[in-house]
């Protein structure tokens, strides 16, 4: 986990460009609030690994999302079930139960639905504010957050540490 | 473009998807079998162990290698040992989360094989042990005539009962009565009227303005006499009616003495009607187990026929629960529905005790109204050790939940019998040392109804029955009457439910049994009638003449009544006829009358 932090700050702090590390974050955050063995998850972990995104943000975003969604799933579920009971889309969930295909996704079920639904919604907000974010820190925080005493407590700390050691590598 | 493109990502992404699989090829099987072993653990509520599972995807298949399931009644024995079972799936609806096998074979069915370690997940409850067949005790009429005195003083009595109940119905009514004696119309009242009748007297001879106003007078007079009476005649009705019920009790306790006698003629053997009765009280029990024994396996199969269909409506979304934490499915029309369970075909070859049975099952699912047919199953096995042939066939129709029928057949042929033991009874032991049966067996669950029919022949039959040392003359006759059985046809016919199931059973046992001992039983039940007859007949002596005490005491009130009727009719029409000025009304003008 240490690790997986140091590596963030390092991508916040390198010369990535912003809008790979919120695509990553995005994709992630469909792929961790939603059931993990989804079928729709492996198309996201294809176009993780086709799209030039940021698989240290990808993963980091993995973990905290994953963790979120334990908390989120009666949230997911009441979506879902709102969604799939809802009587004018029931037509489109009927033909779309007929496939194979869709059947295999599992779309049927609440919390595949309601976190599909939830993570596709918050997809476009989610990206445009973590690069809104990401361009903030690093054009007014980053340097003052360096010249911060907490920050040079933590440059003492093993955190720190570790996080100059992944430095020392080549970036991907 | 190319600033977003990783192409080697795609390569990446494909050692990926081949890892992903590869991992799963290797341990799919492993899961399989876990899934299995777990499900199926958790259904039977022991152990159930499979040696391998092989899952195979181009064509769709799975095959398992030895299923063993515990009997969770003996953890050391398998209720079923599966050889090798071998099914082709439909990969499609697989992919639907539907598992449909087309075809299954299940090949070296085994029962009640012994297991190396135990197969209990939860400490085995003491039970007590099942009732070994034939473990029952005869209700044999007995042989001696019992000691009437010791019956009767600890027996309760009929008779006596209603003799005492009688008793104070009695006691309660006449002080009711004479109570009531005090409130009606008496003596006292008489007098009153006797005075008033005088005063009319008087007033008679005080002209026409006295005559005048006698009229009314005597009008209200006649009205309260007539009252009076109709009081008395009311109640005298009503004590008439009292004392024809308690008279209408009193001869219903003549009779009670001979329900006595019956009761205790049935309660200490000296009827006949045991032997009657006899095939019923040697194989009813039995066959009672059976239905038992059937009826415990039926209702672990019944939730798997029934599934866990929970929606109601055809067209709409049902939704079913699943486990917590995994949300909810929501189901939708299908256009070709099928169950998410089926087994089309099953073919089965069982090695039992008695041989190999093989037969076929169709559409094993736990959703045959989705499927709309129901569950059928056919299975026969020739020249076996002990049957020469045994044919078993049957549906079990759950297609409407509401309206299920199962219903099954069975038949064998040249079944041997060998040393079953009818009756363990002290008394009369009788064991069917050999024989050969002809058994046929419908068998109709309709809803809750069950409905079973049993015919069976056993021929060439030798019984042996009762002790070397008896001395009893009526099992000594009863001895021998069976084992001079050859041949004995029987029918056994079971009703009512599942959990309360009425057997009835009888057999040519029965006439037999009458034939040989009926008449000796006859002769000792008419002595012990004549002696209970002639001794309750003495103890009710005494109570029974109090009885009559009781019931003459109520003529007096009846007396009593009767006379105060009288007295009252007399004062009306004695008294008043002669004191009334009757002379003078004559001459009234326009013909008046008195009004009575």
């Amino acid at each position: 986990m240490i690790k997986l932090l140091a590596k963030l700050l390092r991508v916040l702090n390198s010369e990535t460009d912003p809008g790979q590390i919120s695509l990553g974050l995005c994709f992630a955050m469909i792929a961790g609030l939603t059931p993990l063995l989804s079928l729709h998850n492996l198309f996201v972990v294809l176009l993780v690994f086709i799209l030039r995104v940021n698989l240290s943000a990808f993963l980091l975003g993995l973990a905290l999302f994953t963790g979120m969604a334990y908390l989120l799933d009666p949230l997911f579920h009441r979506l879902g079930l709102a969604v799939l009971t809802a009587p004018s889309l029931a037509d489109l969930w009927t033909f779309l139960y007929q496939s194979v295909w869709w059947r295999l996704e599992h779309f049927n079920n609440s919390i595949v639905m309601g976190s599909l639904v939830f993570a596709v919604a918050m997809f476009v907000p989610v990206l445009l504010l973590s690069n809104l974010l990401i361009r903030r820190y690093r054009q007014h925080v980053m340097v003052w957050v360096q010249k911060t005493r907490i920050m040079q407590m933590f440059k003492a700390s093993k955190l720190y540490q570790t996080y100059e050691t992944l430095s020392s590598w080549r970036p991907g | 473009m190319a600033k977003w493109i990783r192409w080697w990502g795609l390569g990446a992404f494909v050692v990926f998807a081949a890892i992903v699989g590869c991992v799963w090829i290797f341990f799919v099987d492993g899961w399989v079998k876990g899934a299995i072993e777990g499900a199926g653990t958790k259904a039977v509520g022991a152990k159930v162990e499979l040696d391998a599972a092989d899952l195979s995807l181009f064509p769709a298949g799975l095959s398992l290698t030895r299923l063993q399931v515990t009997n969770p009644k003996t953890p050391m024995t398998n209720a079923v040992e599966v050889g090798r079972v071998t099914m082709s799936l439909d990969g499609l609806n697989l992919l639907r989360r539907k598992v449909i096998v087309e075809e299954m074979t299940v090949e070296g069915v085994r029962l009640d094989t012994p297991r190396t370690t135990s197969g209990a997940v939860q400490p085995v409850s003491d039970m007590s042990p099942e009732e070994e067949s034939g473990m029952f005790a005869l209700a044999l009429p007995a042989l001696e005539v019992p000691d009437v005195k010791n019956i009767l003083e600890k027996e309760d009595l009929e008779t006596l009962r209603m003799i005492e109940t009688l008793k104070e119905d009695m006691q309660r009514e006449k002080e009711a009565w004479k109570t009531r004696l005090e409130k009606l119309p008496g003596k006292a009242q008489l007098a009153q009227y006797e005075e008033r009748v005088k005063n009319l007297k008087k007033a008679g001879k005080g002209g026409l303005d006295g005559l005048l106003g006698g009229v009314g007078e005597v009008q209200a007079l006649k009205q309260d006499i007539e009252q009076e009476i109709q009081s008395l005649t009311g109640a005298k009705k009503e004590f008439e009616n009292t004392v024809a019920s308690l008279r209408t009790r009193f001869k219903q306790i003549q009779t009670a003495p001979q329900r006595d006698i019956q009761h205790l003629k049935a309660k200490y053997h000296l009827s006949p009607q045991g032997l009657a009765n006899m095939s019923q009280t040697l194989l009813g029990p039995q066959i009672g187990w059976w239905v038992h024994q059937g009826a415990t396996w039926y209702e672990r199969a019944k939730p798997l026929l029934e599934g866990a269909r929970t929606g109601e409506g055809e067209d709409g979304p049902q939704v079913h629960k699943p486990l917590r934490g995994k949300g909810l499915d929501v189901h939708f029309k299908e256009a070709h529905p099928l169950p998410d369970f089926l087994i089309r075909s099953t073919k089965v070859s069982a090695d039992l005790n008695f041989g190999g049975l093989a037969g076929t099952v169709h559409n094993i699912t736990t959703d045959q109204p989705t499927l709309g047919q129901p569950t059928t199953f056919d299975f026969s096995g020739d020249r076996l050790k002990g049957v020469q042939s045994v044919t078993l066939e049957g549906a079990l129709n759950h297609v409407e939940p509401a309206d299920s029928k199962d219903q099954f057949t069975v038949q064998a042929k040249g079944y041997e019998l060998t040393n079953v033991a009818l009756s363990k009874d002290a008394k009369w032991p009788v064991t069917l040392t050999s024989g050969v049966g002809d058994i046929n067996v419908n068998t109709e669950l309709k809803g809750q109804a069950l409905t079973v029919h049993g015919a069976g022949i056993l021929r060439a039959i030798h019984l042996t029955a009762g002790r070397g040392d008896d001395s009893n003359p009526l099992t000594k006759a009863l001895s021998s009457a069976v084992t001079d059985i050859s041949q004995l046809s029987i029918q056994a016919d079971v009703t009512g439910t599942l959990d309360q199931p009425d057997v009835t059973v009888s057999s040519d046992l029965d006439r037999i049994l009458q034939d040989a001992a009926g008449k000796m039983v006859n002769e000792l039940a008419a002595k012990f009638g004549a002696e209970l007859q002639t001794a309750i007949s003495a103890k009710i002596a005494e109570p029974m003449q109090q009885l009559k005490n009781e019931l003459s005491g109520f003529e007096r009130i009846a007396g009593e009544l009767t006379e105060r009727v009288t007295q009252h009719h007399d004062v009306l029409s004695s008294l008043l006829e002669k004191n009334l000025p009757t002379k003078g009304l004559k001459d009234l003008p326009g013909g008046f009358k008195l009004p009575f």
